[in-house]
């Protein structure tokens, strides 16, 4: 596999294709098995507003439902990430590490390593669409699902086209900058405003055309899954990757190539600037390393920022949409189920509280709060044992005790501002749509939200302690909150599995309705209870475990 | 006074690779003491082992007269050490991280930070990330010297490191010593260790073959030695002498392996042979373990 730049590329990165690919086609087994036994008549009427965000198509059945949200929601988010990944690191990810050098020293040429990068990441891209079209031809057979009529090949085809299009976004991005933090950052903002725009501009008649202009729009606008292959968007797509391909061929060959380099700050140039050098300097400076927690806290500012930002604006945002779709809404809200309503913790459609708790708190709220813990948590102690600086912090006279607890509440202190923020930014869209929001109800399930956090978090940081290792911690913990979260919304839609629904942290987050309920402080004690245990057996595995000295 | 270190049994398993077997080891308080063996004879497992980094699994360790995992973090406030494949917080400048220590350990002198990074010629307002590896040593030096430990306990310490600056390391290593205070350091260069400490411990396959004073270890090092003629000689010429093994003639040239004083070899020689040239080289640490400890490898 060491054969050729292409061959190494494809060995670095199969696994992180494979288990998203494979854990996708995993969903869609679960996720038809599921379908197949409850009763569909209760998805024909839902909400528009609803549907769009999980893309769930109108009229729908098992098949068509299973294929719409698990591949054209999940499916086409985790390939367009993977692409995002593999493109970003390309080029600009051998410069970070310093081995593009290395590579360069070989008599071969930039345009080459391009190339074979590119390949690289079409190959891969192409055999992870690959192993879910294999599931999306398998599974209905097995399971006894109808899918006649249904064009799933188009999907995934449409599903590639958008992956590959946002992933050579990022490689051109890295070829021109050779900033792989700003290759990916830029190319998965695209992917989730677009995927958000998608969702919610088409529910505002005046907007719905607005959607266009989101290259996300042409992976599911035309519903392949229904209506084939729309060879125009295809061509759109690709013909947009074509172009960031060459982009980065030209910007790669002019440019100097970057030596191994930590990133220059907006702090760095303050401290550098003689008249702002005095402020910077305690914050940038002596505040940071004050302490453990206090280092901890700032190396995820630019997370945690852009977090913030996104919700901030999200949640001013949907207050004054939730008066223009009212109406619409209002219309829906009877006819719906019980069994259905689990998903999204029993919302009322028809009020602002179900409004917020559909479009804010139920899917992205979870997202922010697991992906800023996990990344967090997951990186607090292994991060240092993969940098080979474990050793060196604990030459000092502190406990490993010490390291666990202050590493926890440097990730508790950024779980709490993303509770925080999501309590703020609902308050701001509260007063700006004029809806009357009480201030406790969303304060209840901000710290729902909170503590949610903090369990999965929990959870990356006592991996992390076991292992030593930031891959396990980051990937088996998304791994399990994904699978908690289907187990609690899947679970409920089946009234003899109901129950076990109770088993996932998530059921003790929504279910109770806390934004029009208050707060059931027996839930909160549930999950506080959990997040309290997982950091006592945190401190229990990293104590007793040798360090590993590197990688 | 309780030795600086003191190992009884010290073991390490990782599965089936036995990376520390059995090590009984005491360094004394004041002593440079140098840790010498090739690359993965166990030195770095030995030196984390006694930071409780890893944990042992048979024997114990005392660092001061304190047990090291019973009390380690009392330990840490009188040690310094610096890592073998230093790495540090890439994002950090040079006194940022040396605050973040100073902080950790509850306050340092800072007069002495500014006297080290003086004599070692560091540059602390670049992030460490952007220093070379060895700018970046000597950051990772500073931080273990700048809070005067009672012991210092280095791993390869001079590692990228510039002759000049590594004579400072030396004598930096010397003052430490002659103030009393004791100096642990590892290095796979036998000249390095020959020049600053006072006693040598030679580890190999994870075993301590030998602890001997420098001056001994000096004595007896062999070295390589390469003869040329003016004539052809004859291999029977060294037959007799004392500390010649090895010997290999070509025609002019004889190559051989030495151990003793050069004075009584030349005398042999002198006025029997046509000698044109000599070259001496310091034989390698695996040419003395050949020599010295071929029964305990």
């Amino acid at each position: 596999m060491l054969a050729t730049v292409f061959t190494k590329s494809l060995r670095d990165r199969w696994i992180g294709v494979s288990i998203g690919a494979v854990s996708m086609a995993l969903f869609l087994v679960y996720g038809m098995s599921v379908y197949r036994s409850i009763d569909l008549s209760i998805y024909t009427d839902l909400p528009e507003s609803m549907r769009a965000l999980f893309g769930i198509a109108e009229g729908t059945d098992a098949g068509r439902l299973a294929y719409d949200a698990i591949y054209g929601f999940a499916g086409a988010l985790t390939l367009g990430g993977l692409a995002i990944s593999i493109g970003a690191s390309s080029i600009a990810g051998e410069e970070r590490d310093g081995t593009i050098g290395l590579l360069l020293g070989n008599p071969t040429s930039r345009l080459h390593v391009l190339a074979s990068k590119a390949g690289a990441l079409v190959a891969l891209t192409v055999a992870g669409a690959a192993v879910m079209g294999l599931a999306a031809w398998v599974v209905p057979a097995a399971l006894d699902v109808d899918v006649a009529g249904m064009h799933p090949a188009a999907l995934l085809a449409h599903m590639t086209a958008a992956a590959l299009f946002h992933g050579f976004l990022a490689l051109a991005v890295g070829a021109w900058t050779g900033n792989r933090t700003l290759a990916s950052a830029s190319a998965a903002v695209l992917m989730v405003v677009g995927y958000l725009a998608v969702g919610i501009l088409p529910l505002v008649a005046s907007l719905a055309d607005g959607a266009r202009a989101f290259p996300w729009y042409y992976l599911n606008g035309s519903s392949p899954l229904v209506n084939g292959v729309h060879w125009g968007h295809l061509a759109l797509l690709l013909g947009g990757s074509a172009a960031f391909a060459a982009a980065a061929a030209a910007g790669l060959a002019q440019r100097d190539l970057r030596e191994r380099s930590e990133p220059v700050t907006l702090l760095d140039r303050l401290r550098g600037n003689p008249m702002t050098r005095g402020m910077a300097e305690r914050v940038a400076g002596s505040a940071r390393v004050s302490r453990i927690w206090a280092k901890t806290v700032s190396e995820h500012q630019g997370l945690v920022a852009l977090t913030v930002l996104v919700l901030l604006a999200l949640g001013a945002m949907l207050g004054p949409m939730y008066t223009v779709i009212d109406e619409d809404l209002r219309t829906f809200a009877d006819q719906l189920p019980d069994a259905l309503l689990a998903m999204i913790g029993f919302a009322d459609l028809g009020t602002p509280e179900g409004w917020y708790q559909t479009e804010h708190f139920s899917v992205m709220g979870p997202i922010a709060a697991i992906t800023v813990a996990v990344l967090v948590g997951g990186r607090a102690l292994a991060g240092e044992e993969r940098d080979r600086t474990m050793g060196l912090l604990l030459a000092n006279p502190i406990t490993r005790r010490r390291v666990v607890l202050e590493k926890a509440a440097a990730m508790a202190t950024h779980v709490t501002a993303v509770g925080a923020v999501m309590w703020l930014s609902t308050l701001a869209g509260s007063v700006l749509g004029g809806l009357g929001m009480r201030v406790a109800n969303v304060a209840a399930a901000s710290l729902l939200l909170t503590l949610v956090g903090l369990v999965f978090g929990g959870v990356a940081l006592a991996l992390g302690a076991a292992t030593g290792r930031v891959k396990v911690a980051v990937f088996g913990t998304t791994g399990l909150a994904v699978a908690l979260f289907l187990v609690n919304s899947l679970l409920q839609l089946n009234a003899e599995l109901a129950g076990w629904a109770r088993w996932s942290p998530f059921w003790y987050y929504l279910t109770s309705d806390p934004l029009s309920a208050g707060l059931r402080w027996g839930h909160a004690a549930v999950l506080a209870a959990l997040a309290g245990a997982l950091l006592v057996a945190a401190v229990a595995l990293f104590d007793r475990r040798d360090l590993r000295q590197a990688g | 006074m309780n030795p600086a270190i003191a190992t009884r049994g010290l073991t390490k398993h990782y599965g089936d690779v036995r990376a520390l077997v059995d090590l009984d080891l005491e360094v004394r308080r004041g002593e440079v003491f140098g840790f010498l063996g090739p690359n993965g004879a166990g030195k770095t497992t030995m030196i984390r082992t006694i930071l409780d980094e890893i944990r042992p699994t048979a024997g114990r360790a005392e660092i001061l007269g304190m047990d090291t995992h019973d009390r380690a973090v009392e330990i840490r406030d009188h040690i310094g050490y610096v890592p073998g494949d230093l790495a540090m917080y890439p994002n950090l400048t040079g006194r940022d991280m040396l605050t973040y220590f100073a902080n950790l350990r509850g306050g340092v002198d800072w007069g002495h930070v500014r006297e080290l990074a003086e004599r070692l010629d560091a540059e602390l307002d670049r992030k460490v990330g952007d220093l070379s590896s060895g700018n970046r040593q000597k950051v990772g030096l500073i931080q273990a010297f700048m809070n005067r430990p009672e012991l210092l306990i280095m791993d390869e310490p001079s590692t990228g490191l510039d002759p000049l600056m590594q004579r400072e390391f030396q004598a930096m290593v010397r003052e430490v010593a002659a103030a009393g205070r004791t100096v642990f350091l590892s290095s796979h260069t036998l000249s390095e260790v020959q020049r600053v400490a006072d006693r040598v411990g030679i580890i190999r396959n994870g075993r301590l073959v030998a602890v001997e004073a420098v001056t001994d270890l000096r004595h007896k090092a062999i070295r390589r030695i390469e003869l040329e003629f003016g004539t052809p000689v004859d291999a029977a010429a060294f037959a007799g002498v004392p500390g010649v093994r090895d010997v290999v003639v070509h025609d002019h040239r004889a190559e051989l392996a030495y151990d003793g004083k050069m004075d009584a070899l030349l005398a042999t020689l002198a006025g029997r042979y046509d000698l044109v040239d000599i070259t001496t080289r310091e034989a390698d640490l695996e040419e003395i373990f050949l020599a010295y400890y071929r029964d305990d490898g």
